[in-house]
């Protein structure tokens, strides 16, 4: 199961129904917050893709359960705007090269869960941001870790806030996954 | 992102024309484009209250009832009042009106009622034109 903020459901129901509900359940949603879409409507892959291409929404993928598709979608962010802080920055092309020389290279995707399952570098952890406290632990302070997100900017606040948790080596991938042209896997069918 | 504008003619009255109107309409309007729809000649069924209840099937098609139910397409009365809940803008053919002799009052609130210059105002700078 995929950790979501919203599930709708639109089983059961026909064209336009579940764009029409996934209208009014968008609407009620944070930037960057994720809505997970449930419908038995087999054009319904096809139409939220290109909703949310026209509404300015990441469409994530598609889950297959049964007779049961689900859409996984997030709410479009003005993230895009910020100014990246973190001083420590390497290229998407640089840590594919780095994580070919050697697999055991740390890299946290720190993008929302169902994001990480549906694209990710395959020995990526998957740390969503708002999580990334209770993670602190787990990590070495002294280790060069790589943090990665969609386009580098909640990336960048999860590399200032671990530096200022007494992280040595933080190194902010710039531009992110919405770029990586390298390897990927999926934990998602 | 400036919004899309979409222009729909319904001009005919059966329901199956319904469908195709109101279906492209509240899709259009769940995809922040703003639509309106000039309803004209037979087109005019689909806001009226009563007729709007039981439009017809094509002759030899009824068999396509059972359909509808099991695909659980919601009844046109319910569509249209999702479109106008999007704010869908339903233009009311003044010409056509005066000619079956129907009031204003015969339709669903909340229509315009124009001419053929209301419609094509609102036309004239669409992105997408439809006739149905």
């Amino acid at each position: 199961m995929i950790k979501t903020d919203l599930v709708l459901d639109a089983k059961g129901l026909a064209c336009p129904m579940p764009i029409v509900k996934t209208k009014k359940a968008m609407s009620g949603l944070d930037s960057g917050e994720i809505l997970e879409i449930q419908a038995t409507d087999k054009g319904s892959t096809a139409d939220l893709k290109a909703w949310a291409q026209s509404t300015g929404h990441r469409y994530l993928g598609t889950v297959e359960e049964g007779n049961v598709l689900k859409h996984y979608l997030r709410k479009s962010s003005e993230e895009e705007k910020e100014e990246k802080k973190h001083p420590n920055v390497m290229k998407n092309e640089e840590l594919e090269q780095k994580i070919d020389a050697n697999q055991d290279t740390v890299v946290l995707d720190v993008r929302e869960a169902a994001e990480y399952a549906f694209s990710h570098i395959p020995n990526a952890k998957s740390v969503p941001l708002g999580e990334l406290d209770e993670y602190l632990n787990e990590l070495d302070k002294e280790s060069e870790i790589h943090v990665v997100c969609q386009t580098g900017n909640r990336s960048d606040f999860a590399a200032q806030k671990l530096t200022a948790a007494g992280f040595k080596q933080v190194i902010n991938i710039v531009p992110g996954m919405s770029e990586w042209t390298g390897p990927t896997g999926k934990s998602v069918n | 992102m400036t919004n899309k504008k979409v222009a729909i003619i319904a001009s005919n009255g059966g329901l199956f024309d319904a469908y195709k109107v109101f279906n492209i309409a509240t899709a259009a309007a769940a995809t922040d484009q703003e639509v309106a729809i000039f309803f004209t000649f037979e087109g005019l069924n689909l806001i009226n209250k009563e007729a709007n209840q039981q439009l017809a099937m094509p002759e030899g098609k009824e068999h396509f009832a059972e359909g509808f139910t099991k695909a659980n397409v919601p009844p046109i009365p319910e569509l249209l009042a999702m479109a106008q809940e999007m704010d869908v803008k339903f233009i009311g053919c003044q010409m056509t009106m005066d000619v079956m002799g129907l009031e204003k009052e015969a339709f669903v609130d909340g229509i315009e009622v124009g001419g053929a210059v209301t419609f094509l105002e609102f036309a004239k700078d669409a992105d997408v034109t439809l006739t149905f």
